[in-house]
């Protein structure tokens, strides 16, 4: 009795993904037809190399400052301390994804809180133009990816065993190479995983990039977006979010084979 | 031991550290600020968003509940989440007995297949739900958003629920078998109630997962069905309305009470 509505759901799943792929080689003309569409388009291929340039950059922001969250949560001493570090984290998680970026669209506006506050401090005497930029959208898509970085690192973080930094340095070695030689290595798996992941998720965003990013830099949603409800075009839109749940397959294939399923499951699962 | 640590090194060390408590510092404001400029900004009185506010009241707060057109999306929210929210735990609770405790063939697999969604480019699959809704006349319809919710809140509900389950042991069972308590009882007492903190933290995740999804109802909602993460994100994209910071104040503290809430269920499991 329980089987079924398991199986059903998992189909349920499962279906739409297979559609899209069926549908992106036999719609339209068919075979690599769409594909060929795609690429012909260089609104298109402007777009696909826009998502994939501004996911690794908030790929390695991730990681980098998650890394250093990650690291204070495991080895916070102080209750509060820890409190802290969990505040920063979850608030955002919890705020929702439309409520980040808007959040990033007071403070970037042309008129908008920093460059009032830089202004009053006389840092700038015109306000800069920081909304429906790059840095926008990164800054925006950053914000969302933190808290999954850091929550996809805690367990490989909070396993590292702190005897090994002091057994590295009672033989000799620095702090920095301590934690470049024995840290670093030890931890990586975790690192790799949540990289794997945030970009996978990245590749996909649509808000964010629409509010903060505007017309200037569309990411590939939306362009697959106006594909479907714009030019009417589902057969390209098809081809293109192939496109990217095969980039999204290969990354996180490619780290699966690197750190193993452990680490990516217990990314995942955080 | 700092005697055999040569001076060069001594300052690096000191360099590393300052550069690594700079980088947490930084992370942790970039984190708190946006959220906390939002509560901040609710407060002001200002007919635009500026900061710091000249003056300050609730007005904003009248502003959401006297408008008017926040009721609508808010209910649709709510009334969507409800039903993805149970729905949900109809597909995951059969799902994740079926994965831990049957044995069923592939029963691994089934639990993979329910978490990959979590790591799949949402876009990619808004597109593969449409084509499949378009074929089923789901699109714009409430029972499709309602549908397209529950595969989105699945990942997460599953891994809290398989999380707990992992941990309830079948002896148990067994043990109440033996003294003479039918299977199903021994399920029904047992088993589930044991699991019971970890059902309430999965209906609560599976809730704010559809009370916060703004992409699939784009791409499946049609034109009339705009829950609250949509109107907030067509009234953002053409028009920046104050009232935004009162209600993005509102929803933080919900679901930050929603989730203290289940967290707090999921502890008194008695791990």
């Amino acid at each position: 009795m329980v089987a079924p509505v398991a199986v059903v759901g998992a189909l349920f799943i499962v279906y739409p993904l297979v559609k899209l792929t069926m549908d992106a080689f036999t719609q339209g003309d068919g075979g690599f037809s769409n594909f060929a569409a795609v690429f012909e388009s260089a609104a298109i291929r402007n777009s696909l190399v826009n998502t994939i340039v501004m996911s690794l950059v908030v790929t390695v922001l991730c990681v980098v400052m998650g890394a250093s969250i990650s690291w204070s949560i495991a080895r916070a001493r102080s209750a509060a301390f820890k409190a802290l570090l969990w505040a920063a984290l979850l608030l955002p998680f919890w705020m929702g994804v439309v409520v980040k970026a808007y959040a990033w669209s007071i403070i970037f506006a042309k008129n908008g809180i920093l460059n009032s506050v830089l202004d009053q401090a006389g840092v700038i005497d015109e306000p800069m133009t920081l909304l429906y930029t790059r840095l926008a959208v990164v800054v925006g898509m950053t914000y969302t990816m933190l808290p999954y970085a850091v929550l996809a690192m805690n367990p490989t973080m909070s396993r590292f065993e702190p005897e090994f930094l002091n057994s590295a340095r009672s033989l000799g070695s620095s702090r920095t190479a301590a934690m470049v030689r024995v840290w670093l290595p030890i931890v990586a798996p975790g690192l790799i995983a949540a990289a794997a992941i945030v970009f996978a998720i990245s590749i996909g965003f649509y808000v964010t990039p629409v509010l903060l990013g505007g017309a200037e830099t569309p990411f590939m949603a939306t362009m697959i977006g106006d594909d479907i409800f714009a030019f009417f075009n589902y057969p390209r839109a098809a081809a293109s979010s192939v496109l990217l749940l095969v980039l999204a397959l290969v990354v996180l294939g490619t780290a699966l084979k690197a750190v193993g399923s452990k680490a990516l499951k217990g990314g995942i699962a955080g | 031991m700092s005697t055999y640590v040569n001076h060069p090194a001594r300052a690096l060390d000191r360099t590393t550290s300052i550069l690594g408590r700079l980088l947490l510092g930084f992370s942790l404001l970039f984190l708190l600020l946006p959220a906390i400029l939002i509560v901040v900004l609710s407060f002001g009185t200002d007919p635009r968003v500026r900061f710091p506010p000249e003056g300050w009241g609730l007005d904003r707060y009248v502003d959401v509940f006297t408008s008017g057109s926040w009721g609508g999306p808010l209910l649709l929210s709510l009334e969507v989440a409800l039903y993805a929210a149970v729905g949900t735990l109809v597909v995951a609770l059969p799902l994740v007995f079926a994965a831990n405790r049957s044995r069923l063939p592939g029963r691994s697999l089934l639990e993979g297949v329910a978490i990959a969604p979590v790591v799949i480019p949402i876009s990619a699959y808004a597109v593969g739900m449409y084509a499949v809704f378009a074929e089923l006349d789901l699109i714009g319809t409430q029972r499709g958003v309602v549908l397209a919710h529950i595969t989105h809140a699945l990942p997460l509900v599953v891994i809290v629920l398989s999380t707990s389950l992992e941990q309830i042991r079948t002896e148990l069972e067994l043990a109440a078998m033996t003294m003479g308590a039918t299977r199903l009882r021994a399920w029904g007492g047992i088993t589930l109630r044991l699991l019971l903190p970890a059902v309430v933290s999965g209906f609560l995740f599976g809730f704010i997962s559809s009370f916060d999804e703004a992409v699939l109802i784009t791409f499946l909602g049609g034109s009339g069905l705009v829950t609250l993460p949509k109107y907030i994100f067509d009234s953002v994209q053409y028009s920046v309305d104050p009232a935004i910071t009162a209600i993005a104040t509102l929803l933080m503290f919900a679901v930050t009470f929603l989730m203290l809430l289940s967290s707090t269920l999921r502890r008194k499991e008695g791990r």
